[in-house]
């Protein structure tokens, strides 16, 4: 099986997968990062975006020999260990989450959204999340949130 | 001690845990020595299966078993039983309850029902086995409408069940109605469908199974909402006692209902781990989901409401076809029969009621409760046949509400289909929800959105709905001497936060900090009994059963502080965490009581260590009736079809709230759910081949995030039930009862000037265009 590397929560990996194996195998299965969350089979509901350089991926989208390379970063290496992203953070004050599933690919599809647009208004966030799925909240409480979370990020000159 | 109190918005105790990805939900367990599970399922709506070859397969890397349906009857299984309320037909004699096998026998009868199981070392070997067993079909002819199903000559979907039919229904004085629909003045009759959706939790299904030969006992980690009830269900289907199954829900991915069922996958992973000696591993996939999680709603229906000349209510006249699926499922004959009936007429006062109602099989996906189960569909019926009545009467819809609506001061009573209506005030929610609503602004708006080519309509839709679910809750309380407090309680939080509004009643009630609470669900082992989730039954239940709890604590640690104080219990008093004694004002904090409860030498003599310990049960009279009044305003674009719901208001009685943060939160993803349902879910069949056409989440739509209106949310609290210590009415069912209404009414406010009366849900652009089209065409 040919050999990959790449750097998942700033730190060195590389493992040997099948080229069939999708980046969301590679974390769930290979490292053991079930906060990356699979709740479709089209690319529709959102629960497993990560960010891949930077940027917002549907992770069940992508094979993890096409990350040969690439920094990425989980819900799980999104703050350090005991504390939380003001993103993170945000959703705990505004209820943005009840069961959670939807929750690590929300948050790190805001994360992204945010530090692409520094003037963040309600129709963006909108717009941004249309790729994130959530059944429990109604997505008042996440908009509320993301805003927020935008806000304090800035706050803290994390954009 | 306040900032944790009843009524305060605690910020919640698992989000720590799910915010950085330390959820454990099904998918992320795994166990050493772990196969896999593939359920192979019918491609066919009706279908004789005439020969299963696996031969094949069996030889195929990594597979370990194939069952098929052969195979389960051999064993001698048990079919699932069902566990509806309603057991009877109008005749008294049993329903029809066809023979649920885990597996199909002979013959399938919808697409998407298990055929054969298969499991290998990994899902994609299980997979690749699956594609090459090769089952001969000989296709019958389905029907999957339940009106189609009782035509004569409509195919028969069970041999011995006659007309598929599995049984009729009704409640009300029938009598009674019709002498006050021949006396009325005007009678306004509208049919009406209410669309088959599906639950959609964003986590699927799954389960994992494991044997332990030494001691002949299983235990099933399985994303369920009802361990205890499953549990039984299995081990009859299994033949075992249920102490022999240990049943575990870990942290679950939302429910909504879809996962309280009696599923026949997790019977037939546990056969597999007995026959494998290994852990079996089954996660349903997403298109999957849409054809083995069950479905709801699905009725079709007339309602007739007679009125005076005054248009005074005097009467209202149901009568409905359910769609049950090709089997009775775990609740299927329910929901269409008394779970629709009970709360018939919503919070009017009419005077007279019939219901009637009959459940049919067809060739689908079997139906069970989802998120309201017949309160939703009853109303929308109302609601639906008040709006009508009102523009066929010529009087404002608004008006015509507000006329009719049961006051305060006729409370407690009994309304005509015997629900318990003791406390509440409907006109003022009514009027509150008007005020909220900015009325005074409308008729700009409406100039406004017209200067845009758009129609502009409002609809307020005032609800009454009940709570249900199991009758009885557990809550236990044990005290550990570093001071943690451990509770378990048999209700289930699948996204709730009982893990916070739990621990918060107990810390209030006792003066404890919450944080110190430990709080246990989902497992057998830990309650002796438990309900689960469902019937926005989690504080009604769970919660009195935790308040139920804390008060025999109290009576317990009384006796020990008089000790403390030498004193008698009769003189100790109980407030904010401390006993004191009323004659000599010395007091002592509960968390002084409850160390000195580990040493023998500071306890009354008939006391021991380890005497705090509680485990109560709680057993409910009344079911409780949450109400409120939900109001929509709509834009629709005539051009298009399409529909903006811009502003949205709701007052809800939920009696007491202990946490409004998460109240609020249950309101606002009720409405999510109304709205889809009325504007774009839907679970289609198709008519002639029986196939599933909206297999997935491209196929089926649900709200995103630009879908939803800004929400206005408010509380009534001066009418908490005395039916449960806590005053709570339930909160979790309310959302989908008021928004498809609000919104469906709303969007025909919209097109009254097109001469559009009825369009049926989901409202999607294609047939909204048409309606307008179809209006302008009509003379
Ligand atoms: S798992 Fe649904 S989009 Fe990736
Ligand atoms: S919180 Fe449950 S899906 Fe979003």
């Amino acid at each position: 099986m040919p050999q990959l590397s790449l750097s998942v929560n700033a730190r060195p990996v590389s493992a040997d997968v099948e080229p069939r194996c999708l980046l969301s195998n590679l974390l769930r299965e290979h490292l053991g990062l079930t906060g990356t969350h699979i709740g479709c089979d089209t690319s529709q509901c959102g629960a497993c975006v990560v960010l891949v350089d930077g940027k917002a991926i549907k992770s069940c989208t992508m094979f993890a020999h096409q990350a040969e390379g690439c920094e990425v970063t989980t819900i799980e290496g999104l703050a350090g260990e005991g504390t939380l992203h003001p993103m993170q953070e945000a959703f705990r004050d505004h209820h943005a989450l009840q069961c959670g599933f939807c929750t690590p690919g929300m948050i790190m599809a805001s994360v992204a959204l945010a530090r692409d647009n520094p003037a963040l208004d309600e129709a963006a966030v909108c717009k941004g999340l249309e790729g994130n799925l959530c059944r429990c909240t109604g997505y008042q409480n996440i908009i509320r949130a993301v805003l927020a979370g935008a806000k304090s990020m800035r706050g803290k000159h994390d954009v | 001690m306040e900032k944790y109190g009843i009524g305060q918005p605690v910020r919640r105790k698992e989000d720590v845990r799910f915010l950085t990805g330390k959820g454990v939900y099904i998918d992320d367990i795994s166990r050493p020595n772990l196969v896999h599970a593939v359920i192979l399922r019918s491609p066919h709506a009706h279908a004789k299966i005439l020969k299963i070859d696996s031969s094949e397969a069996q030889t195929m890397p990594g597979v370990l078993a194939i069952v098929t349906g052969q195979d389960w009857e051999r064993e001698d299984f048990a079919p699932i039983p069902t566990r509806s309320a309603v057991k009877t037909k109008i005749s008294g004699a049993p329903l029809n309850q066809p023979p649920r096998h885990c597996l199909a026998i002979e013959r399938a009868r919808y697409v998407g029902e298990p055929v054969a199981l298969i499991v290998a070392e990994s899902s994609a070997q299980a997979q690749d086995a699956a594609e090459s067993i090769e089952v001969d079909y000989e296709e019958l002819e389905p029907v999957t409408d339940q009106v189609k199903a009782l035509e004569p000559g409509a195919p028969q979907i069970w041999d011995d069940i006659e007309g598929n039919i599995c049984l009729d229904f009704e409640l009300g004085d029938k009598q009674a109605t019709d002498k006050a629909f021949a006396a009325a003045d005007h009678v306004v009759s509208l049919e009406l469908r209410n669309n088959r959706v599906t639950a959609v939790p964003i986590e699927t299904r799954g389960a994992i199974a494991e044997y332990d030969a030494a001691s002949d006992s299983y235990l099933l980690h399985n994303a369920t909402q009802n361990v205890h009830a499953n549990r039984a269900t299995f081990a009859d289907v299994l033949k075992i006692s249920p102490d022999k199954l240990h049943h575990v829900a870990p942290d679950v991915g939302g429910g909504f209902g879809a996962k309280n069922s009696g599923y026949p996958e997790p019977p037939l992973l546990l056969y597999a781990a007995k026959k494998l000696g290994r852990p079996v591993k089954w996660i349903a996939d997403r298109n999957e989901s849409f054809q083995g999680d069950t479905h709801g709603r699905d009725q079709a229906s007339k309602v007739e409401l007679a009125l005076d000349s005054e248009g005074k209510f005097l009467a209202l006249r149901t009568s409905t076809i359910g769609n049950l699926g090709a089997y009775c499922f775990t609740m299927g004959p329910f929901t269409p029969t008394a779970g629709s009936a009970r709360t018939q007429g919503g919070p009017y006062d009419i005077p007279a009621m019939f219901y009637s109602a009959i459940a049919a099989f067809t060739n689908t996906m079997p139906l069970d409760p989802y998120r309201g189960a017949g309160r939703p569909e009853a109303s929308f019926q109302i609601e639906r046949v008040v709006e009508l009545a009102a523009r066929e009467l010529g009087i404002d819809p608004v008006e015509l509400r507000a006329r009719n609506l049961m006051r305060a001061d006729t409370l407690p009573r009994k309304t005509p289909m015997g629900l318990d209506v003791d406390t509440g005030d409907f006109p003022q929610l009514f009027e509150r929800t008007l005020k909220m609503s900015d009325r005074e602004g409308y008729a700009k708006r409406v100039q406004e959105s017209r200067a845009r080519g758009l129609r502009r309509g409002f609809a307020i839709a005032p609800y009454l709905e009940c709570s249900g679910g199991m009758p009885k809750e557990f809550a236990g309380v044990t005290f550990a001497s570093d001071g943690t407090i451990t509770l378990s309680v048999g209700s289930q939080s699948t996204g709730m936060g009982h893990e916070t509004s739990l621990p918060q009643i107990l810390g209030a009630r006792l003066g404890v900090d919450m944080d110190k609470i430990a709080y246990v669900q989902g497992d057998t082992d830990a309650t002796p009994l438990g309900g689960g989730h469902g019937g926005s039954r989690g504080l009604e239940m769970g919660g009195s059963a935790v308040m139920t709890a804390a008060n025999d604590i109290i009576a317990k640690a009384r006796h020990i502080a008089a000790h403390m104080l030498n004193s008698t219990p009769d003189d100790i008093s109980f407030a904010n965490g401390a006993f004191t004694d009323v004659k000599t004002d010395q007091n002592i904090a509960m968390e002084d009581v409850i160390a000195a409860s580990f040493e023998q030498g500071r306890l009354p003599s008939d006391m021991e260590p380890g005497c705090l310990d509680t485990g109560v049960t709680y057993e409910r009279e009344l079911i409780t009736c949450p109400n409120g009044c939900h109001a929509a305003e709509v834009e629709v674009d005539p051009e298009t079809g399409s529909i903006n719901v811009e502003r949205y208001w709701v007052v809800d009685d939920f009696g007491t709230i202990i946490n409004p943060l998460l109240a609020e939160g249950q309101v606002m993803g009720g409405i999510a759910q109304g709205l889809g349902q009325a504007l774009m879910e839907n679970i289609v069949y198709d008519e002639e081949s029986g196939q599933l056409v909206t297999g997935s989440l491209m196929d089926y739509a649900l709200p995103r995030a630009d879908s939803m209106p800004n929400m206005q949310l408010a509380f009534f609290e001066d009418a908490p039930t005395a039916k449960n210590p806590l005053g709570v009415k339930g909160a979790g069912e309310a959302g989908c009862c008021g928004a498809p209404p609000a919104i469906v009414n709303a969007v025909l406010d919209a097109l009254k000037g097109d001469g559009v009366t009825h369009i049926e849900m989901p409202l999607t652009p294609e047939k909204v265009w048409r309606a307008i089209a179809g209006g302008k065409l009509s003379p």
